[in-house]
C-alpha cells in the first residue's frame, strides 16, 4: 500500500452569502457561504494553485474534474507544465464523474503499490457551472485539493473498495452551459448511504477492522443532509463537511475533506459518491500541517451582483488581438513554467527567455532560470480601456497591471487579478505574488498564464 | 547633416472628421503645402507619407493612389507615434544627401473609422503572456512612479492640459478648442489611473505635409520665407520597458538619447538658453512633464516646477506646445510629427498668428511612440 505525504488544498479569493443567493433570486437559502472562483480560474487552474504548494518532483500527475475546460485536450499536462515537472512525467485526467478524485486516488495508490510510480500527484479541482437560481447554484463551491502519494509519509492508505449503482444523478450533456438533474430526492433515499456501506463493509471485512475500530468517516455526499444522515445510520459523529463555508466542491470534495482531516492522527474512512462509491481506509500516524485554515481565513467577500458581473467576464474579456496559437505553444517554457533568463555577460535575470540580453545585448549567452513566486510593484495602473473596453459598447472592466520585481530578479509586467473593482493595496512597493490563471479566451481557445495577486 | 529647408507646410484641421475619408485629408494637406511652397505636384521627385494603423492605409499607394501621385519613389514609413517625424528624417536625408531636390513628407490617420475607445487596439505586436496595456495605461505606469519618487500629484498633471488647451483654443486647426480648468481635469472619468480623460490626448483624424528642399534652391522659389532644418535625431529603445530591470519609468531613454542626437547636429549645448521654445510630444499630460526633463529643460524631478511657475505657457521663459499639443491640437497619430514640423516652420517665420512665440527663432520639436520606445526630435529655425 501506499502512503500520503502531504496535503494541500485551494479555495477562490471570493466567498458568497446564501443568504444574498436567496435575496437576489428568490430561492430559499441553505445558510452558509459558497468558495466563488474568480473569472479568470477553472479547474485546471486551481488545480495548479493547490498542487503548488507540495514541495518535491512528481513522476505523474492525475487531474480529476467534472468540469475540465478541455475535452479531447488533456488538463494533466497543462498542470504538469504549469508545475514545471519534466516531459518524462506521466499525466492523465480522470473526468466526468463525481468520483473522479476517489478514483485518482486509488489508481495513484495502485501506481506507487506496485512500484510503477515513485511519486504521484493527485489533484482535483471543480467548477461546476451553475444557473442562477438553482439549489446547485446554493450547493456547489469551486475548489482543489492535491495529495501526494508515496512510499512513505504520514498517512497510509489500508486498502480501499467501490461499489457501482446507476441512478439519475445529476449530470450535463455535451451541449449543456449549466448542471441539471431529475430529483435528487432518489439519489438522496436509494444511492447515497447504500452505496457508501455497499463498498465499506467489505473493506472492514478484508482489513479485518469492524467500523468501531474507524475514528472518523469524511465522506463527499451529493447534499450535505446525505452525509449527516449516513453518519446517523451508521451511529458515528459526524465531521465538519465545510458545507457553511465551501459548499460541495464537486469531485475534489473527497480529498478537501481528506486535507482537513490530516492534522489530527487516526484511522479514517474517506468516500467519494457518484452513481456508486468509492471508501478508502486510511491510517494518519502522523499529524501534517494543512492550509485549510489560512485558506479560509484569506478570502473576501463578494456580493451577488458582482459574482454576476464577474462571472460574465469570461464570455466577453477577449484579447483584443488574436494570439497566435503556434507561438503561445513555442513559448511555453516562459508562458506556462515560467522561466526567464540570467545572462551570463552581464548577470541580469529577465523575463521572457530571449536570444539577446534585454540589458548588454549578449547574443545566446544565458541560462534559463525559473523565476520567483514573490516580488515587488515597482509601478502599477488600473487600466480601464482593455480587455475588453476598447470599443463603444464592451462596458468597463477596469484591470490592474503591474511591473513586478520578483524576489531573486527578473521584471515582468503583469495583470492584477482577484479583485473586481476594489484596487486597495495595489501601489508602488506593495508585495505581490504570481498566480496561476486563465488570461483570455481567444480563437475558441483558453490561452492561460501567469497573474499577479495581493499575498494571501 | 547639411540643412535642409523647409518650404511649404500643410495641415488640416485635425478633428473627428466622420464625413471625410483619409484621401479628403491628404489630398488637402498636400495640396496645401505644395501651394504654400509654390511648386507643383509634378516638380517633387520623392515622396514619404506615413500611416500608423494599416487600416489607414500601407505602402507608397496610400500616397500614390490619393493624389495619383505615380511612377515616382514613395515610402511609407511606420514607427509608432514617432512615425511622423521618422518621415521627416527620411526625407530631409534624402535632400541632404542630394539624391533628389524636392520631396514631401507627409503623414495622415484615419482614427475615427476604427469605432474604438482610446486607440484601436493592435494585432499581434505584445507577447502573447502579458497584459495587453492600453497607451494611457502606459504612461500612467510612469505617472504612479513618479508620484511616489518625486511627490508629483494629479494637479501637476492637469496643469500641463489647463495650459495646452489654453493654447489649442486660440488655434483654428485644433481638435479641442476650449480651456478647461484644474477642477474639470481633476473631475473627469478615469481612463488609467492617475490619468483621467483630461490627461490623455485627443483622438483624432487629420493629415499634415511640408515640401522640402536644399537652402540654395529654397532660395531661388521662396526667396527667404524658408525654415531649415538644423537635426533630427532619433532613438528606438525596448518596446517592453515593463520587461527591462534598468527602466527607471522617470525618464525615457529614447527621448533623451534622439535629444542628446540631435542638439549634437545642431551644435546646441544647453537647449534652454539657445533655443526659444518647444514642441513636445505630450499624448499625456504625464509625459510632458517628463519630456521636459529629458529634453535636458530641467534637471529630473524638476519637470513639475516648470509648469507650476508657468515657465513653459506661451508667454512663459519657454514656451512648450504653443500649438495646444496633441493634447488640445490632437492626435492622428502619423500626421503628428509632420504637423510639429509645419508649426515650427510658422513660429520661426513669424506666422503663428494669435499664438506667436516672441522673438521665436529657433525650437525643437519631439515625437514620441509605442511604450516610449522611438523618439525623434528636430531642431528647426529661421535660415
Amino acid at each position: 500500500m501506499a502512503y500520503i505525504s502531504n496535503c494541500s488544498v485551494y479555495l477562490p479569493v471570493w466567498k458568497l452569502s446564501r443568504d444574498e443567493i436567496s435575496e437576489e433570486t428568490g430561492m430559499p437559502s441553505l445558510g452558509g457561504e459558497r468558495a466563488v472562483a474568480h473569472w479568470d480560474e477553472d479547474s485546471i487552474t486551481m488545480a495548479v494553485e493547490a498542487a503548488r504548494t507540495l514541495e518535491g518532483k512528481f513522476d505523474a500527475v492525475i487531474f480529476a474534474s467534472t468540469s475540465p475546460p478541455f475535452r479531447i485536450k488533456q488538463c494533466a499536462s497543462l498542470v504538469a507544465s504549469a508545475l514545471d515537472l519534466p516531459e518524462s512525467t506521466f499525466t492523465m485526467d480522470i473526468t466526468d464523474s463525481m468520483r473522479a478524485a476517489t478514483d485518482a486516488l486509488i489508481t495513484a495508490n495502485e501506481f506507487v503499490d506496485s512500484g510503477r510510480f515513485d511519486r504521484v500527484l493527485v489533484v482535483a479541482a471543480d467548477r461546476i457551472p451553475t444557473k442562477p437560481g438553482t439549489l446547485y447554484e446554493q450547493l456547489y463551491g469551486d475548489a482543489a485539493a492535491a495529495i501526494a502519494v508515496e512510499k512513505e509519509g504520514g498517512a497510509k492508505i489500508l486498502g480501499y473498495n467501490t461499489s457501482t449503482k446507476p441512478l439519475p444523478g445529476s449530470w450535463m450533456l455535451a451541449g449543456d452551459d449549466t448542471v441539471r438533474d431529475y430529483d435528487m430526492r432518489v439519489d438522496a433515499r436509494y444511492g447515497y448511504a447504500t452505496s457508501v456501506q455497499q463498498a465499506a463493509m467489505p473493506l472492514f471485512a478484508k482489513l479485518g477492522l469492524s467500523p468501531a475500530d474507524i475514528d472518523r468517516i469524511v465522506a463527499s455526499a451529493p447534499d450535505p443532509k446525505s452525509y449527516y444522515g449516513l453518519l446517523k445510520a451508521v451511529g458515528a459523529r459526524p465531521e465538519e463537511f465545510y458545507f457553511n463555508s465551501v459548499g460541495i466542491a464537486g469531485c475534489a470534495h473527497p480529498l478537501f475533506l481528506l486535507a482537513t482531516q490530516i492534522e489530527k492522527t487516526g484511522r479514517i474512512l474517506l468516500g467519494g459518491y457518484g452513481e456508486g462509491a468509492d471508501v478508502l481506509a486510511i491510517e494518519i500516524e502522523d499529524a501534517m500541517e494543512s492550509n485549510v485554515g489560512r485558506m479560509l481565513e484569506s478570502r473576501k467577500e463578494i456580493s451577488y451582483g458582482e459574482y454576476l458581473y464577474n462571472r460574465g467576464f469570461v464570455g466577453i474579456r477577449d484579447a483584443p488581438d488574436r494570439p497566435s496559437l503556434t507561438k503561445f505553444w513555442r513559448d511555453e517554457k516562459s508562458i506556462i513554467r515560467f522561466y526567464g533568463m540570467r545572462c551570463k555577460n552581464c548577470g541580469t535575470v529577465s523575463y521572457p527567455i530571449q536570444r539577446c540580453c534585454v540589458e548588454c545585448g549578449a547574443k545566446d549567452n544565458y541560462e534559463e532560470v525559473r523565476l520567483g513566486d514573490r516580488g515587488r510593484v515597482y509601478t502599477f495602473t488600473i487600466d480601464y480601456l482593455v480587455m475588453p473596453g476598447n470599443y463603444t459598447g464592451d462596458g468597463v472592466h477596469p484591470h490592474g497591471v503591474a511591473v513586478v520585481d520578483l524576489d531573486g530578479g527578473g521584471r515582468v509586467l503583469f495583470e492584477v487579478t482577484d479583485t473586481v473593482r476594489d484596487f486597495e493595496g495595489l501601489e508602488c512597493d506593495a508585495e505581490v505574488e504570481r498566480t496561476f490563471r486563465l488570461l483570455f479566451e481567444k480563437n475558441n481557445f483558453r490561452y492561460y498564464g501567469w497573474k499577479a495577486r495581493l499575498p494571501r | 547633416m547639411r540643412e535642409v529647408a523647409v518650404i511649404g507646410c500643410g495641415v488640416t484641421k485635425f478633428g473627428h472628421h466622420w464625413e471625410k475619408d483619409h484621401e479628403d485629408l491628404l489630398v488637402e494637406a498636400t495640396y496645401e503645402a505644395i501651394s504654400d511652397a509654390n511648386v507643383e505636384l509634378k516638380d517633387v521627385e520623392a515622396v514619404w507619407c506615413g500611416t500608423f494603423y494599416p487600416s489607414t492605409g500601407i505602402s507608397g499607394n496610400v500616397f500614390s493612389d490619393t493624389v495619383k501621385f505615380f511612377g515616382k519613389p514613395i515610402s511609407r514609413v511606420e514607427n509608432y507615434c514617432a512615425t511622423g517625424m521618422d518621415n521627416i528624417r527620411n526625407a530631409a536625408f534624402a535632400v541632404a544627401s542630394g539624391a533628389y531636390d524636392l520631396v514631401i513628407a507627409a503623414g495622415v490617420e484615419k482614427l475615427m473609422d476604427a469605432g474604438s475607445r482610446g486607440l484601436p487596439p493592435i494585432e499581434g505586436i505584445f507577447s502573447v503572456g502579458m497584459p495587453y496595456v492600453s497607451a494611457p495605461a502606459m504612461f500612467a505606469m510612469a505617472a504612479n512612479r513618479a508620484f511616489k519618487e518625486w511627490g508629483w500629484t494629479r494637479e501637476d498633471l492637469a496643469l500641463v492640459a489647463v495650459k495646452n488647451h489654453y493654447n489649442g483654443a486660440r488655434h483654428p486647426k485644433a481638435h479641442f478648442r476650449s480651456e478647461v480648468t484644474v477642477e474639470k481635469v481633476l473631475k473627469a472619468p478615469i481612463v488609467a489611473s492617475p490619468l483621467g480623460v483630461y490627461d490623455c490626448s485627443a483622438v483624432s483624424d487629420g493629415a499634415a505635409a511640408v515640401v522640402l528642399t536644399r537652402p540654395e534652391i529654397a532660395r531661388q522659389i521662396v526667396g527667404d520665407d524658408y525654415a531649415v532644418i538644423k537635426a533630427v535625431g532619433m532613438a528606438v529603445e525596448t518596446m517592453h520597458p515593463w520587461h527591462r530591470p534598468s527602466e527607471s519609468f522617470l525618464s525615457f531613454p529614447a527621448t533623451v538619447k534622439a535629444a542628446k542626437m540631435a542638439y549634437k547636429m545642431a551644435g546646441i549645448e544647453n537647449p534652454r538658453k539657445e533655443l526659444d521654445f518647444g514642441i513636445v510630444h505630450d499624448c499625456f499630460t504625464i509625459t510632458e512633464l517628463i519630456n521636459y526633463q529629458d529634453m535636458q529643460l530641467c534637471k529630473p524631478g524638476e519637470g513639475a516646477e516648470l509648469i507650476r511657475k508657468g515657465v513653459t505657457a506661451i508667454d512663459g521663459d519657454f514656451p512648450i506646445n504653443p500649438d495646444g499639443g496633441l493634447k488640445s491640437f490632437g492626435h492622428p497619430i502619423a500626421a503628428s510629427g509632420v504637423r510639429m514640423v509645419a508649426e515650427l516652420t510658422k513660429q520661426v517665420l513669424g506666422k503663428a498668428e494669435g499664438l506667436q512665440v516672441k522673438d521665436a527663432e529657433a525650437g525643437f520639436a519631439h515625437n514620441l511612440g509605442g511604450p516610449y520606445s522611438v523618439a525623434t526630435v528636430a531642431i528647426v529655425s529661421r535660415p
